[in-house]
């Protein structure tokens, strides 16, 4: 028998649409490092808080699907700012900005990742939950070869494109997306440029919740909504944002894509009980060859 | 327009500025003068804004504006210029500018004030596509200059603008400073070329240890064997002297 390009092309079809969502979160990872300085250990949580939102609105609400996904992201955003605010700015409060209080940073994110998923076992019990969503107006697509692609897939790429398509033109083409950039760059200059540097960081942080928001949201139709489910993510869009470049935005995607069809090749073609495992065998190839990522430079890309 | 009393800053527990008094008056231009590590740029941070004052009051046009925010102090018209190096190397040369009026929402004041800048700096129009990181130090210099204006500012705040540029260079950059003046911007200019700034300054200002050790009209003090003895000649006898022991 011969080797069945059919379903290469498919494994590769299903490896890039999880790969952009794997992108979006490792997006948001990547704006929070370029622009706060901060590896954020708790954005996992955030992911797993939007597949929250977006089932109770979706079920309990009643609100269709893409109002669901909208307002997710909405209230993760708000939730991520309200923890930024709370809890990792009394850390810069102790001078030194962002920079100085990093490894206080780094222990407060975990912190905040253990409480935010015992917040959420309390409120939504351990158990895994299906998100049901009616998505029968989106067609299906069919490739030769009887590709079937579903419409979650569809649909996912489609928002994770038009995710990723508005917040390159909010950076690149905006006056606030200007600002954002610059405090990304140094935070005392944009100071001097007269912009609220608080409150972009508040906005950075509320983007890239948002971002792992609707993550969750997508990925919801297709596996369960379950409080646990954070912890893997992160590790992959880690993985992702490494492999692309930690803190350059288009890497974060390119890495996002790598992985998620490295992952379902290793599955198809080597062993599927170790899915997990091949993002971060890529991970370690991609650190052996090219230690500052595919897209990164030898000092870290800005937003 | 800007009075600084008896301000005492520093950095966590270390204190720099050890009361500092100093007056710019509306129109005119003023240096401070000063070597490595005697407190000038400290000082422009707590005018600024980036560092909190310890002691002292800083007041711009009659109020106190000791307690504001950086981004409120330069809304108020009190621009400071910041090094050379300090431009934003991943944006264009136009994307620095416009950030430059980001407080403004007069899109035609904008672009009237974009074409000034323009004038004062031709090369900069040139190369307003390009990334700032690939600009000389000298255009850089008036990038920032150029950023500072920008805000449409009372005052302008500059610091070192002929650090490490060619002579030439800071001739040219120091006389758009002084056609600046020209056009009504007030300003304070920190310095470590002593000649070249009294020669442009009205006023000059002599800080060394985080006080003022010297103050006096430009004109008296550019020959005056004071300022040398206590900028240059100061630190040339110690050093000498350290040398001879």
């Amino acid at each position: 028998m011969g080797f069945d390009y059919n379903s290469l092309l498919a494994f590769i079809i299903f490896g890039v649409t999880i790969g952009v969502v794997y992108g979006i979160v490792a997006l948001g990872i990547s704006l929070i490092y370029s622009g706060l300085d901060i590896v954020h250990f708790a954005h996992g949580e955030m992911y797993m808080f939007g597949a929250f939102f977006g089932l109770v609105l979706a079920h309990n609400v009643g609100v269709p699907y893409p109002i669901a996904l909208i307002g997710a992201m909405v209230l993760t955003a708000l939730l991520g700012m309200a923890v930024e605010r709370v809890f990792y700015r009394r850390l810069t409060r102790a001078g030194g900005g962002y920079t100085v209080a990093g490894m206080g940073m780094i222990i407060c994110g975990f912190g905040m990742s253990v409480a935010l998923v015992n917040v959420a076992y309390f409120i939504w019990g351990a158990e895994a939950e299906p998100f049901r969503a009616n998505l029968d107006y989106i067609p299906r697509l069919s490739f030769p070869g009887d590709i079937e692609v579903p419409e979650s897939y569809v649909l996912t790429a489609i928002i994770s494109v038009a995710l990723m398509a508005a917040l390159h033109y909010f950076l690149r083409h905006t006056k606030t997306g200007l600002a954002v950039r610059a405090v990304a760059h140094n935070k005392d200059i944009a100071y001097l440029m007269g912009i609220n540097v608080p409150l972009m960081i508040s906005l950075i942080f509320g983007l890239a919740c948002g971002l792992a928001a609707a993550a969750g949201v997508l990925i919801g139709p297709m596996q369960s909504v379950q409080v646990e489910m954070g912890y893997l993510m992160l590790m992959k869009a880690f993985a992702a944002a490494v492999v692309g470049g930690f803190g350059s935005l288009p890497g974060a995607i390119l890495g996002g894509i790598m992985v998620g069809v490295f992952e379902n090749l290793g599955a198809a073609y080597i062993s599927p009980s170790h899915k997990d495992i091949y993002a971060f065998l890529l991970l370690i190839l991609v650190l052996m060859f090219k230690p500052s990522g595919l897209l990164g430079v030898e000092a870290k890309v800005k937003a | 327009m800007l009075q600084i009393n008896d301000v005492h800053a520093g950095y966590g527990n270390l204190k720099i500025l050890r009361g500092v008094n100093m007056q710019v008056p509306t129109g005119g231009i003023v240096t401070l003068l000063g070597g490595n590590g005697t407190g000038k740029s400290t000082l422009l941070k707590a005018v600024s804004g980036l560092i909190p004052l310890m002691e002292g009051e800083v007041l711009f046009d009659g109020v106190s504006i000791s307690k504001m925010k950086p981004h409120e102090r330069m809304r108020l018209g009190l621009v400071q210029v910041t090094q050379a190096k300090e431009a934003y190397p991943a944006m264009t040369v136009e994307e620095n500018l416009v950030l430059g009026a980001y407080t403004r929402r007069d899109r035609a004041g904008i672009l009237a004030d974009l074409e000034r800048v323009y004038e004062f700096f031709p090369v900069l129009r040139e190369r307003r596509k390009q990334l700032s990181g690939t600009l000389s130090g000298g255009e850089v210099q008036m990038l920032v200059i150029g950023r500072g204006l920008m805000a449409k500012p009372k005052m302008l705040m500059l610091d070192e603008p002929s650090a490490a540029l060619a002579p030439k260079v800071v001739l040219e950059i120091f006389a758009n400073i002084n056609r600046i003046a020209k056009t009504g911007v007030t300003i304070l200019v920190v310095e470590q070329n002593v000649r070249m700034a009294l020669i442009l300054a009205q006023y000059g200002y002599i800080i060394r240890d985080g006080v003022i050790m010297i103050e006096g009209e430009a004109k008296k003090l550019i020959s005056d064997p004071a300022v040398k003895e206590s900028f240059l000649g100061g630190s040339v006898a110690n050093t000498a002297k350290a040398l001879r022991n």
